[in-house]
């Protein structure tokens, strides 16, 4: 059982950390490197370059919120650390965006789940785009290296009823399943991951890398956004970022300035493209902002016979891979299935419903149990993914148009989730839908799922995973930056969040950036100490 | 199409009318103090400190919805989420206040461009002719009833057009999520909250000594 709270302990020991909207002053800062972004990427870039004595200045445009702060309340918790407070979605409004916006970025909230990237992916990376340097072979050392620093480990407890639904159906009808391994330490099987955990049992970016980072004498500065990356002559000179005001949102008008050796963007796949636009970075091949995936999520929710309670325990600790690369990468799109926790604030706004519908389904919560499917996009011609663009504003916006191909692929999910379901004991099963009612029987819910429309805002679709917009290639005329995330025309910028994946991953995305990161960030250091 | 009536006249009848509705299934939210606020030019700007004219009141300042957007969740609420609703009509109005209160203030963290999306769709629902003629909302919002708020919520709901969709996604959804997600009315969902267990042995639940 951890309460040991490093981040009090650090900053009283005397941490260099700057609350950005206590800034009164315009000020100019200098390091050999400034990381921008504080998430997986941010997180082990800072660390591993501290630790190898260069001088890191970190920036991150969320709050720095830690044990204090995580009381297990949703409505505090999405407004405050989540980006747009829980509100941002694709620009026509047809997906739901959950992303991180606080130090730590979205490891802070993520569920915890940690996955190598699969083979299948990495294999596909070296044949398409040329990185022969990234097969399993080359990444395995790098993969269990983050393993050790972030515990990662298959999750040891029983699973809930909310997941043990999912093993049960998987079993009755002979999919296959597996225990997710999970990145705590001392868990107390609570099931607050999504909302900051309250236990630092947690090993996000914020338990672990960036106490690393900052133990080590790097600076940390919050409450501050990156707005600009300004070049001279062929690299970039320094950033200019604005100070946010007492409420987190609005600039407060005071300007930082931050110069350094190299320039290591870590924003994500929706603020790294969005920073590198807006600063008008050499984009020749016109590849910025391009091929964003989301791993599109569909889901559907049971009440069951006995009582599920899914707003307790680990909230994921069992998936099925059965329908994830079954058909290869050329073929119909795969799938990975996974649970939600459910609190009622999250499930009051994913059941689609108002009124008597509405109380009546949400009063059945403690019965009720959801599957979601994760699709995973970008392998195949038909699934090019979205594109990032800035708004009027300078911020960025996604354009995800959902194609024929992953329409196919969230119908036959929908039907997978209701097979399983039933299989698993449903009483009733109710797609994430507009227009779903609630199904009796295997048999009712087949017929119907195959007549439902599948258009967007009628298929309730979220995304909790973000990747792409720089993508990695050998070929600079397909991709941003090369395999170990260094931009192609710039010389001292990298990349090292999941703006560089050039598919979606096929699984939960946290390790693979903890992995590129570690590899890049060591060869980064050993380049910068030379 | 029966002329709009000029606007003093309407507010006039609104306030008039307002006084004796009692609604169908329970309480309207009453019209306000705040027209008087209209009147004088302040409709576009968040509403600051708003006093029903049931005397409702609390501390909390609108630092996004307007009077107008008020009125509007005040007719639309009933809808949403009125069978969760207190049956006593003091604690209806209590519990539709706070839960606009707490939809204006997830607004505020929700940034400048979904701000704009957002009074972009109020407006629309709010103004005369797209209120009529997009949404066909004939009277005011404080004269709509919560069958006729749910009409237009159907409307929307099954609207070929998809920004109609995603306007009824958006109004239930920030009504839902406040309502249903705030400790008070955890009960209608059977949620216990966080485990007395686990908040006696964390030290950020612990009173400063």
């Amino acid at each position: 059982m951890s309460l040991t709270d490093r981040i009090a302990q650090g900053l009283a020991a005397g941490w260099k950390v700057t609350d950005a909207t206590t800034l009164t002053t315009d000020q100019t800062h200098e390091a050999d490197v400034v990381v921008i972004g504080t998430g997986a990427g941010g997180g082990t870039t800072a660390e591993i370059l501290a630790r190898a004595g260069l001088s890191v200045i970190l920036v991150e445009e969320g709050r720095l919120y830690y044990q204090k702060d995580f009381r297990m309340d949703e409505l505090t918790a999405y407004a405050a650390l989540y980006q747009e407070g829980m509100s941002r979605v694709t620009r026509d409004g047809a997906i739901a965006i959950l992303q991180g916006r606080c130090v730590g970025g979205s490891t802070t909230v993520n569920w915890t789940s940690s996955f190598r990237t699969p083979d299948a992916t990495l294999n596909h990376w070296a044949d398409r785009f040329g990185l022969d340097d990234l097969r399993p072979e080359a990444m395995t050392p790098w993969f269990a290296g983050r393993e050790q620093r972030h515990n990662i480990a298959p999750w040891a407890t029983d699973p809930n009823v909310n997941n043990d639904i999912l093993r049960q159906g998987c079993e009755q009808l002979g999919y296959s399943w597996a225990v997710i391994p999970r990145n705590v330490k001392g868990c107390w099987n609570l099931g607050y991951c999504g909302v900051g955990c309250p236990t630092n049992a947690k090993q996000g970016a914020l338990t672990t890398t960036i106490p690393g980072a900052l133990d080590h004498e790097a600076r940390l500065f919050h409450g501050l956004r990156a707005e600009r990356l300004v070049m001279r002559q062929d690299r970039v000179d320094h950033l200019i970022a604005s100070a946010l005001a007492a409420d987190g949102v609005t600039p407060s008008g005071v300007s930082v300035t931050l110069r350094a050796r190299h320039f290591v963007v870590a924003a994500s796949a929706i603020g790294s493209p969005g920073l590198l636009l807006r600063s008008d970075i050499p984009d020749p091949y016109q590849r910025l902002g391009k091929r964003t995936f989301l791993h599109p999520v569909n889901g559907t929710v049971a009440q069951m016979p006995q009582q599920t309670d899914p707003y307790y325990g680990a909230p994921q600790s069992i998936y099925s891979d059965h329908f994830n690369f079954s058909s290869g990468v050329a073929g119909p799109v795969g799938f990975k299935l996974e649970v939600p926790p459910l609190h009622p604030a999250m499930a009051a706004g994913i059941v689609p419903g108002y009124g008597e519908d509405q109380r009546d389904t949400l009063g059945k919560l403690p019965w009720l149990q959801s599957v979601i499917a994760l699709l995973r996009d970008g392998f195949h011609e038909d699934s090019p993914g979205g594109t990032v663009s800035l708004r009027d504003d300078g911020s960025p916006v996604l354009d995800y148009p959902l194609t024929d191909y992953l329409w196919e692929g969230l119908r036959r999910a929908f039907r997978t989730m209701a097979e399983i379901q039933f299989a698993a004991g449903a009483e009733r099963v109710r797609l994430i839908h507009l227009d779903s009612p609630w199904f009796r029987s295997w048999k009712e819910a087949r017929g119907a799922i195959d007549a439902l429309p599948m258009k967007p805002h009628r298929v309730r679709l979220f995304t909790a995973h973000q990747m792409g917009g720089c993508g990695m290639g050998a070929d600079p005329r397909e991709s941003v930056v090369n395999s170990f995330g260094e931009h192609h025309q710039v010389t001292n910028l990298s990349l090292h969040d999941a703006s560089i994946f050039p598919t979606s991953i096929g699984a939960n995305p946290q390790l693979s950036v903890y992995g590129l990161a570690a590899r890049n960030s060591t060869r980064l250091a050993a380049r910068l100490r030379s | 199409m029966a002329e709009l009536p000029a606007r003093s006249d309407r507010l006039s009848t609104m306030d008039r009318r307002s006084f004796l509705r009692t609604g169908v299934g329970g309480t309207l939210f009453l019209g306000t103090v705040g027209i008087t606020a209209n009147l004088s030019g302040c409709a576009g700007k968040p509403a600051g400190r708003y006093e029903a004219a049931t005397g409702i009141s609390s501390d909390y300042r609108f630092g996004f919805l307007t009077h107008d957007d008020i009125l509007l969740f005040g007719a639309l609420l009933p809808a949403i989420i009125g069978p969760g609703l207190p049956q006593q009509a003091a604690d209806r109005q209590q519990a539709i206040l706070g839960t606009i209160e707490r939809i204006d203030a997830g607004i505020l963290q929700f940034g400048p461009a979904n701000q704009k999306e957002l009074r972009r769709l109020f407006d629309l629902l709010n103004f005369g002719l797209t209120r009529v003629t997009v949404a066909r909302v004939w009277p005011d919002w404080a004269s709509v009833s919560p069958a006729q708020a749910g009409a237009f919520l159907d409307r929307w709901r099954s609207s070929r057009i998809g920004l109609l969709n995603n306007g009824y996604i958006a109004l239930t959804k920030l009504s839902n999520v406040a309502f249903y997600g705030h400790p008070a009315q955890w009960h209608l969902s059977g949620y216990p909250g966080p485990p007395a267990w686990a908040t006696q042995a964390l030290p950020q639940f612990q009173n400063a000594s």
